[in-house]
């Protein structure tokens, strides 16, 4: 009797492991019914582009920030700042710039509700889930009904019951920036002749993706901010060649910066060409 | 008594079998991750579309609608907003995004020349 406990004890074992190898091995489960939040990363930035472009469109902020929601990241502000630095390191400027917009109107919380149409009525019913969500007892059902007929459901409520309000400047749609600070930096441990350009919102959040236009005698150029984002969001520089003297201001439109001619200093070493530090701001 | 302990053991490694494929399937099934979006539930898929049609409504650019739905795989766009909008009227969205995406797949169909 005894050898038998221990017989079927170790079948049990053995058909509990060929059972787990089949199940998570041989034949795991076909994935369906997946959630955004465990798309590959190259395609949640095209989901994130996909949600920007939407915003732009639209202006629903809180349309846009449920669906983000969807995709899971940890600071959405953040991932849609890092998105829109790599979008412009690929040239991809105008998707680069809804995504950037995206993630200022949601740092400000800004919210732009748009004007009502006479066809907005509420759906019949605010049922969006499928028949496979019983697969996954998650919450994303609620996430979805979120990111769809709720927030469909209750906009034109919104339009009705409230007057429209003024719609607060968003930072990257052509307010001028003011130059708050010009400063000639004499510091041996930088490159020489570093222009360090600072762009800010009115709240001194850094702005990214923000266009820079330096020009001189025979030539311009232009560069951007957002490009080390580990100075800063909203840094950018520029080398400035020795005896040249630049103009430089935003594409958006600025207050401008001229005479800029990278500054003679001195070191025990020696002399050394210096920089100038630049900061723009919304007013 | 040697037929029984075959038996036993027989009735034993079934059962743990069973045990192992409900863990497996069931309990804890394989977690995912890197995923597809043809993978997409149908919801998120149909809101995919109406952020899509969304954007269209402002650009009208079909081209870059197409693009931007190509993500799903193999099939065509147009079937793809489509069947976006199948899911829309069939699960009450607001008649307002129904609409985007009607136009959306009108402006496709009229794209590829495909109905």
């Amino acid at each position: 009797m005894k050898r038998i406990g221990w017989g079927v004890f170790f079948a049990l074992l053995s058909g509990l492991g060929i059972g787990l190898l089949y199940a998570w091995v041989f034949s795991p489960l076909r994935v369906v019914d997946a959630a955004p939040v465990a798309l590959r990363a190259d395609f949640k930035d095209q989901y994130r582009s996909v949600i920007a472009a939407a915003f732009a469109a639209t202006g629903n902020l809180e349309r846009a920030r449920a669906r983000l929601e969807l995709v899971g990241d940890a600071d959405s502000v953040e991932a849609l700042n890092a998105q829109a630095q790599r979008m412009i390191a690929s040239g991809e400027i105008q998707q680069a710039d809804q995504v950037a917009a995206l993630a200022s109107a949601l740092a400000q919380g800004v919210a732009v509700v748009l004007p009502p149409s006479p066809s907005v009525e509420p759906p019949p019913t605010a049922n969006t889930t499928s028949p496979g969500n019983d697969a996954i007892p998650t919450s994303t059902p609620e996430e979805i009904s979120t990111a769809t007929s709720e927030v469909a459901a209750t906009q034109p409520v919104i339009l009705e019951a409230t007057p429209r309000p003024t719609r607060p400047p968003l930072p990257t749609l052509g307010t001028p920036f003011t130059l708050t600070g010009q400063e000639s930096v004499c510091n041996s441990n930088l490159p020489d002749g570093l222009l360090q350009v600072l762009v800010l919102n009115a709240n001194r959040r850094q702005l990214p993706g923000m266009e820079i236009r330096i020009t001189w005698d025979n030539g311009e150029d232009q560069f951007f901010t957002g490009l080390k984002p580990e100075l800063g969001n909203g840094y950018a520089d520029f080398i400035l060649a020795p005896n040249v003297t630049y103009t430089v201001q935003l594409a958006l439109g600025s207050e401008i910066a001229t005479g800029l001619t990278a500054p003679t200093c001195e070191s025990p070493n020696g002399p050394f060409s210096g920089g100038f530090k630049l900061t723009f701001q919304q007013p | 008594m040697r037929s029984n302990r075959w038996i036993f053991i027989v009735i034993a490694a079934l059962a743990g079998i069973g045990a192992g494929l409900a863990y497996g399937w069931v309990v804890d099934p394989v977690d995912y991750f890197d995923l597809t979006p043809d993978t997409l539930r149908a919801d998120y898929k149909a809101d995919y579309v109406l952020m899509v049609a969304e954007a269209f409504n402002a650009q009208r650019d079909p081209g870059l609608a197409a693009r931007q739905l190509a993500v799903f795989g193999s099939q065509s766009p147009t079937a793809i907003a489509a069947q976006g909008l199948d899911f829309a009227r069939a699960n009450g969205f607001d008649a307002t995004d129904i609409t985007l995406i009607q136009e959306l797949v009108t402006a496709l169909q009229a794209w590829s020349g495909l109905p």
